[in-house]
């Protein structure tokens, strides 16, 4: 009898625990991972990335505040600032003036984001470690591009040997590789030299490029771009259609062959409309 | 003898007072016209989002009726212009039915395509603002053209049968009187005011052609001009035409069949007139049918794959019972009707007349808003119900009312002019009987 009544108490245990533990897994993991950017040695921020797994697939995970730190996540003086993710799950963060000195202390950071816990989520947290470094980009008369990678090693900068990065001309909507190589490799003076064989891009209206060095995805240096401005492109002079007569022209402005057909079919018709009403008063007059 | 017979065609063409039946069909008319101008008081005050149209199906049956309107219009060209050109004489009795539709139907063209306006106080940005490439601006040009056109060519052949109205004050009122008095009291039936008519009426009759063509031709580049699945074929204008000679003598079909048991006119429409009607809609309705062959085979051999959805769409999906029921009934069972002698009979012919109506004004609602809810980007990021189109009761109420409101110009029409030429009755008339001497 014993036996049957612990079954049953077992068996209403085990439901209990199993309805407890679903209810805990109501909530998903979030997964947090960052990356420090300085683009063209003027400005650093911080990009952290929200996602999680939802019946095997990752999907990003949008307005999650975030708070990031340097160096230390429990000191509240270390707190950079905080940010939302946005529909892509990144949450952006400029680097504040006030971090300048904590910035200055060491030539090696950590930095650290915190998540705040929702209903769906619990607190989740992330690091990244990075050197400071930074790209230096220079070209001669005859169009070749000389990018070095330095990095801070106590107070002097040392060149860099065997980091992978890109040399590219900025566009619209992407890079362009200078030349048919994507990806160049600094040697022992921590230096590439690349060709630049894109002659007659369009530039500017001066001709004006830029071309653009970067470090992407770095394990010790993050992401480091250097860009400068060249006038090695053909020169673009845009040529307004505004004023032009044509099809999608504006109010007033359309083809001549057209508003003459449309002009003289609309004068035509109408004239015989306008007749034809002169021709009623004659039938008029005629009955008089 | 021959006095008598004149006598007699007056007294059968003159207009009729309503009966019972009449009055009761103007109440229903004046009561669907009142629920319509209700509604889009309604729309006035609360603005389009009262419709269902939505970002994407920003078109609805407003255009949808719009298009019918004009397309209906044609037939005025068609009865009175072709085949007046080409000496054909039994249309005569047919040719005023066919303008007063014309003119009817082109006026409400005008009024809904106002009502599918948010912001009707607008309507004069038009020709402040309008643009000459724009094929709006075409249209609003051809419309008003061909409206004028189509009063002109209802008016001229009116002059003589004013006078013989004018004649039997009897039986007119006094209200009457002075607009007969006022629109024909100068007609004296001189041979100068009869060259004059003729030569007018042969102007028009050629002017209207192209015109008309025009008005079609520009309607369906609305869309055609537009890069859309569905819309985007070279087909467009001639499709469109035919399509609206076939909803013109549908409608020639109903009101003739109408007007002579009504008004007792059997002598005048005879089974000879719905027997040449019949064929001449067989054969626009297999025009018709050739088009459609035309605008859907070609693409779905090709299947592209934003028009394969589209297509898919009206075969198979949302919209087949909508898209088979308008081709059967606008084309499919009209032709089986009236391909054999018996189907061409007034009454067989009424009913193919009043399925080519019907499935006609469901073909324009295919053609306008399949295309809407298939665009080539993917809809995104919009509520659920702006994948779908199903008009609210202020867009059905606006709808019916312009409809009935058509049927009331073309019944009130009827009760002040002859629907039939007087004048030129007796004229064949006296010419068959010198023929035949």
């Amino acid at each position: 009898m014993n036996t049957i009544k612990n079954k049953y108490i077992g068996v209403i245990l085990l439901s209990f625990f199993s309805i407890v533990s679903f209810a805990q897994d109501a909530k998903n993991d979030l997964m947090l991972s960052m990356g420090y950017y300085n683009n063209n040695n003027l400005t650093q921020y911080l990009v952290a990335h929200a996602k999680t797994k939802i019946d095997g697939k990752f999907q990003m995970v949008p307005d999650v505040t975030i708070k990031f730190f340097i160096n230390n996540d429990s000191a509240a003086t270390n707190l950079l600032g905080t940010a939302v993710t946005n529909d892509k799950g990144d949450a952006v963060l400029m680097m504040p003036p006030s971090a300048k000195a904590e910035w200055m202390k060491s030539v090696k950071h950590t930095f650290a984001i915190v998540s705040t816990p929702t209903k769906l989520y619990d607190e989740a947290k992330g690091t990244v470690d990075v050197s400071k470094a930074k790209l230096k980009i220079d070209t001669t008369d005859d169009k070749k591009i000389i990018v070095t990678l330095l990095e801070l090693k106590d107070t002097a900068w040392v060149p860099v040997k065997g980091v992978d990065l890109k040399v590219a001309i900025k566009r619209l909507d992407g890079d362009l590789n200078v030349n048919e190589t994507a990806t160049f490799t600094t040697d022992s003076t921590g230096t590439i030299t690349a060709e630049f064989k894109r002659d007659s891009l369009p530039g500017d209206k001066d001709g004006n490029l830029t071309l653009i060095a970067k470090v992407e995805d770095n394990d010790i240096y993050g992401n480091l771009t250097a860009e400068k401005v060249v006038k090695w492109g053909s020169k673009f002079e845009y040529v307004s259609q505004f004023d032009k007569r044509t099809l999608f022209a504006r109010r007033g402005h359309s083809p001549w062959w057209l508003e003459l057909l449309a002009y003289t079919i609309v004068v035509s018709v109408w004239s015989v409309l306008i007749y034809l009403i002169g021709q009623i008063r004659k039938i008029k007059k005629l009955g008089v | 003898m021959e006095n008598l017979e004149k006598e007699q065609i007056v007294q059968d063409l003159l207009p009729q007072e309503f009966g019972k039946q009449g009055k009761i069909w103007v109440a229903c008319l004046i009561a669907l016209c009142l629920i319509g101008f209700a509604a889009y008081c309604h729309q006035l005050s609360k603005g389009l989002v009262v419709t269902a149209m939505r970002d994407y199906a920003s078109w609805g049956i407003y255009i949808s009726n719009f298009v019918f309107f004009v397309a209906i219009s044609l037939v005025g060209s068609l009865i009175t212009a072709v085949l007046r050109l080409t000496d054909v004489h039994w249309s005569t009795p047919l040719t005023r039915i066919a303008e007063i539709i014309a003119v009817s139907a082109i006026t409400f063209a005008s009024i809904i395509i106002v009502v599918d306006m948010g912001r009707p106080d607008r309507f004069y940005n038009l020709f402040l603002h309008g643009r000459l490439q724009s094929p709006i601006v075409w249209d609003v040009i051809v419309i008003t053209t061909y409206f004028f056109i189509s009063l002109l060519l209802l008016y001229f052949p009116l002059l003589p049968d004013l006078k013989i109205m004018l004649k039997y004050k009897e039986r007119t009122s006094k209200w009457m009187y002075k607009l007969y008095s006022f629109l024909g009291s100068f007609w004296k039936d001189k041979p100068e005011q009869f060259k004059i008519t003729d030569k007018a009426i042969n102007i028009l009759s050629i002017t209207i052609i192209p015109v008309a063509f025009s008005i079609h031709t520009v309607t369906s580049w609305l869309f055609a001009t537009t890069y859309r699945p569905g819309w985007d074929s070279t087909n467009f204008g001639a499709y469109f035409i035919s399509g609206a000679f076939l909803v013109g003598s549908g409608g020639v079909l109903v009101a003739m069949y109408v007007f002579r048991s009504h008004y007792n006119l059997k002598k005048y429409i005879t089974y000879d007139h719905f027997d040449k009607m019949g064929k001449v809609v067989v054969m626009l309705a297999l025009l018709y049918l050739y088009f459609n062959v035309n605008e859907f085979l070609v693409p779905a051999f090709k299947m592209k794959k934003p028009e394969e959805e589209h297509l898919r769409g009206l075969f198979t999906g949302e919209f087949a019972p909508i898209f088979w029921f308008a081709i059967t009934t606008s084309m499919l069972l009209p032709i089986l009707i009236l391909v054999t002698k018996k189907g061409r009979r007034p009454f067989p012919a009424f009913i193919a007349g009043i399925l080519v109506v019907i499935g006609s004004w469901f073909k324009r609602y295919i053609i306008v808003t399949p295309t809407l809810l298939h665009p080539f980007l993917p809809m995104r990021d919009v509520p659920a119900n702006y994948h779908h189109y199903f008009p609210t009761w202020e867009e059905w109420a606006i709808c019916i009312g312009s409809l009935a409101g058509a049927l009331l110009v073309i019944t009130f029409f009827a009760r002040i002019f002859p629907i039939i030429p007087i004048h030129e009755t007796i004229t064949e008339t006296e010419e068959h009987e010198h023929d035949k001497k």
